[in-house]
């Protein structure tokens, strides 16, 4: 895509500003009642996961229940899930009906400008990313799938084998280096990211 | 005209949705992708497509979509679904090139597709499951069977069948098996929820009455109409067991499926056949092999049309093959499937029929991968497997459906065949030694009948059915003694097998003991009031014994339950003539001329009666 090289400079630039400030980052966007949230400058939380979905896209439903069960399994542990609509076209009302019809307990945000998007280099739904925070700050631990189950359109396994959403948190929670730091997600496209 | 585009495009010229994209997504993709059809998106128009012009561009870069499981130039299909390498290309320029939409000169006209539910307007009958199936939210894939009874009161001819699953998005496909035994519903019964589990079917039958015709449900395709004369009969007291594949989706769901019938008058003048390769038997696959091969081959005795196929496997099978080798030794390929995928599973069937002559060996050829390597292994770490129902098992089937050449006669001639081929993989299976009967029987070959019918009885000293069916071979051959011996032991066994004892009225009734042949009769009676066969002959032993006025009762009930008989009304005139009912007499006769003015006898006795009244006055 035409102007994909220049987007993802400033991708790169943005993480490498975060990690590198090692700041709480004021970003701002807004859940689906337009309320203004900093879903990365919470001082208590010791790990955020922000679970880019979308209103239409299989896979990403299929996730839903190992979703709510990774929120269940981590919220008590300091860990802040969010899901984050980031296709401009969803209306709240759409993601408000997709939230309740797929059992979630979790905050929904909208990134109709991708403010996340360009933060985390998230490009597919379902994907996953985990920001670490500690006494210095936050930083991005994880971006990828949230285990192996698919392969490819099309191509899923049985059960997955690989749990990389689940490894890379029980890292941060443990003060480890995350060892799989990155990995390709495998779903719908996020219209318009790179 | 699509082949040459590349050639066209390839410098400079800009790749447009209006000019390039939307026939190609039109034509291909919105048949599913589109409001209340499978695709879990609509693509219809170019804001919908340019939003996923990335994601189209991969999934039918790797063939994922429009999903389509033959080789091309292995059968040419009905309905192919695939695209061409150009076109492909064409979405991919398109989709680097920013998805533009174009000029408004090539705006494409939305494509049409026929209003309501059902494809083929309203059906003569829908079936609908007495209550919704909860599908859950995730877990493995979820193969289940819901029985629907057809409430039809005589025979009907099925010229289409269409099946609604409900919410076609977690439904991979639909198989509707006709289950004339009502071994299903015993089965349903025994589950709790509605329907029962199982990905493949099979419904024992005590009739030759192969079921002819594939009656299957993908996603995207049309209800298949059957031609003239193809029609099927289905007859009162028939299940339909609906087999569906469901996937969780997420979120739990209901299921609700229907299934419409389109009937006609045309009674079937046509006979397909559907015969299966299969070699399950020979399904052991040892963990981490990944080229099992396992293969049936069938000698045609034949000359025969082939319809369609069906190859069907689980999630193990990798390379599915059928092909025909022809008496001077050429190959015809049936079907070449590159790289399973269970999950779009289809019924192909053929553009043209295609001629295979007597002599031609059927063959399957199926590989197995049972690696790790295998993603859709339901064993991680890989473990043996072997044939089975569940999904984790495997399975090796080729249905292949063919209409012999010649009359009825040709269909026995070919069941014969198919039971022998099986019997020599499997020399104790019950139903092979039954199924053989039953067609030497039809066959009129009544010593071999005999012979299979025993060794089925060997298998299955208990079958009610066998033992019933083998004393109509003996009725057959008049050897009465050893018949009564047989539909006597039947119903020591099964006291209401209704129709050992009507076998068994028949015989005291050949040996001319009307007592006991009323006694049997009786009691089949009070099992199903409206047996037509049962009525008559209660009547004619009436008739027989003298009993004129107790004969008409079970006549005038088999009239009012079949009143265009025209022998019924014959006989009636008779009795009534007998009984010197004059007027009764006349109005039965008459009626039997009007029903078939060809009835002599009808003609006599009318005759006879104007007479004696004209010699009365």
């Amino acid at each position: 895509m035409r102007g994909s090289r220049a987007q993802r400079a400033l991708v790169g630039l943005t993480l490498v500003g975060a990690i590198a400030c090692a700041g709480r980052p004021e970003i701002e966007v807004e859940d689906l009642d337009g309320r203004v949230v900093r879903p990365l400058a919470s001082a208590t939380d010791r790990a955020v996961v922000l679970l880019f979905t979308a209103t239409d896209c299989p896979i990403s439903d299929r996730y839903a229940p190992e979703v709510r069960r990774l929120a269940g399994e981590y919220a008590p542990q300091g860990v802040r899930f969010f899901l984050v609509y980031a296709d401009a076209a969803s209306r709240p009302e759409a993601i408000r009906q997709h939230v309740s019809d797929f059992g979630y307990d979790l905050r929904a945000l909208r990134d109709p400008a991708h403010t996340l998007v360009r933060l985390t280099g998230a490009t597919v739904t379902p994907e996953a990313v985990v920001f670490a925070s500690d006494k210095g700050g936050t930083r991005l631990a994880y971006r990828g799938r949230i285990d192996d189950w698919y392969e490819d359109f099309g191509r899923a396994r049985a059960a997955p084998t690989t749990h990389e959403l689940a490894d890379s948190l029980d890292a941060v929670l443990a003060g480890r280096r995350v060892e799989v730091p990155r990995t390709t997600a495998i779903g719908c496209f996020i219209p318009g990211a790179s | 005209m699509l082949a040459s585009m590349p050639t066209c495009h390839r410098e400079g010229k800009e790749v447009t949705f209006n000019e390039h994209v939307a026939p190609i997504v039109l034509r291909n993709c919105a048949v599913c992708h589109r409001p209340g059809e499978a695709g879990p998106f609509s693509l219809l128009t170019y804001a919908d497509v340019r939003k996923r012009a990335r994601q189209i561009a991969r999934v039918t870069a790797r063939r994922y979509m429009p999903p389509w499981l033959p080789a091309p130039g292995y059968g040419d299909f009905v309905g192919t679904r695939r695209l061409s390498d150009a076109e492909i290309a064409l979405l991919q320029r398109w989709a680097e090139g920013g998805a533009p939409e174009g000029g408004p000169a090539h705006r494409p006209v939305p494509p049409s597709f026929p209003p309501g539910v059902w494809a083929l307007g309203p059906p003569d009958l829908v079936l609908e499951m007495a209550e919704p199936y909860s599908l859950r939210a995730e877990g493995p894939d979820d193969f289940r069977n819901f029985v629907l009874p057809v409430p039809v009161t005589r025979t009907r001819y099925v010229r289409a069948i269409d099946i609604l699953p409900g919410d076609k998005r977690i439904v991979h496909h639909a198989n509707v098996l006709v289950d004339r035994t009502g071994a299903s519903r015993r089965r349903d019964a025994q589950e709790p929820g509605p329907g029962f589990s199982g990905m493949d079917l099979l419904i024992e039958s005590d009739r030759f009455e192969p079921h002819s015709h594939f009656l299957f449900w993908k996603p995207g395709t049309p209800p298949q109409v059957e031609g003239p004369g193809m029609a099927w009969a289905i007859e009162p007291g028939t299940d339909l067991v609906l087999n569906m594949h469901l996937f969780p989706s997420g979120k739990p769901k209901r299921v609700q499926a229907a299934v419409g019938l389109y009937f006609t008058d045309e009674a079937p003048s046509e006979h397909p056949m559907l015969i299966q390769l299969e070699n399950d038997r020979a399904l052991d696959i040892p963990p981490g092999v990944d080229d099992f091969v396992v293969t049936d081959d069938l000698p045609l005795p034949l000359d025969v049309d082939l319809l369609g196929v069906y190859p069907h496997a689980h999630y193990l099978g990798r390379d599915l093959r059928g092909f025909a080798t022809l008496p001077d030794g050429q190959r015809r390929w049936l079907v070449w499937i590159k790289d399973w995928d269970l999950n779009w599973q289809g019924v192909f069937r053929y553009r043209t029929p295609l001629f295979l002559p007597r002599g031609t060996k059927l063959s399957m050829r199926y590989t197995y991968d049972n690696s790790a390597a295998n993603l859709r292994n339901p064993h991680n770490p890989p473990r043996r497997v072997v044939a089975g129902n569940r999904s984790a098992d495997e399975m090796a089937h080729l249905w292949v459906q063919l209409r012999p050449h010649g009359g009825p006669r040709s269909r026995l001639l070919l069941q014969e065949a198919l039971m022998r081929h099986r019997l020599e993989l499997y020399p104790t299976e019950y139903s092979s030694h039954f199924n053989l009967a039953a067609a030497l029987q039809s066959l009129g070959r009544q010593e071999g009948a005999i012979a299979h019918y025993r060794q089925a009885l060997e298998i299955e000293p208990g079958s009610s059915t066998a033992r019933n069916a083998l004393g109509t071979v003996y009725v057959e051959q008049h050897r009465l003694a050893l018949a009564r011996g047989e539909f006597q032991r039947v119903l020591e066994q099964e006291p209401d097998h209704v129709q050992a004892r009507y076998n068994l009225a028949r015989v005291w009734l050949a040996r001319g003991d009307l007592r006991r042949a009323e006694r049997e009769l009786s009691v089949v009676l009070e099992h199903e009031p409206d047996d037509l066969e049962s009525l008559y002959t209660l009547g004619s032993v009436l008739a027989r014994e003298g009993r004129l006025a107790e004969a008409v009762v079970p006549y005038e009930h088999a009239l009012r339950l079949a009143p265009e008989d025209a022998d019924t009304h014959n006989t009636l005139g008779q009795i009534f003539a007998m009984q010197g009912q004059l007027r009764s007499a006349e109005r039965h006769f008459a009626s039997a001329l009007r029903m078939d003015p060809g009835h002599d006898e009808a003609r006599e006795g009318l005759a006879r009666i104007r007479s004696r009244r004209a010699a009365n006055r």
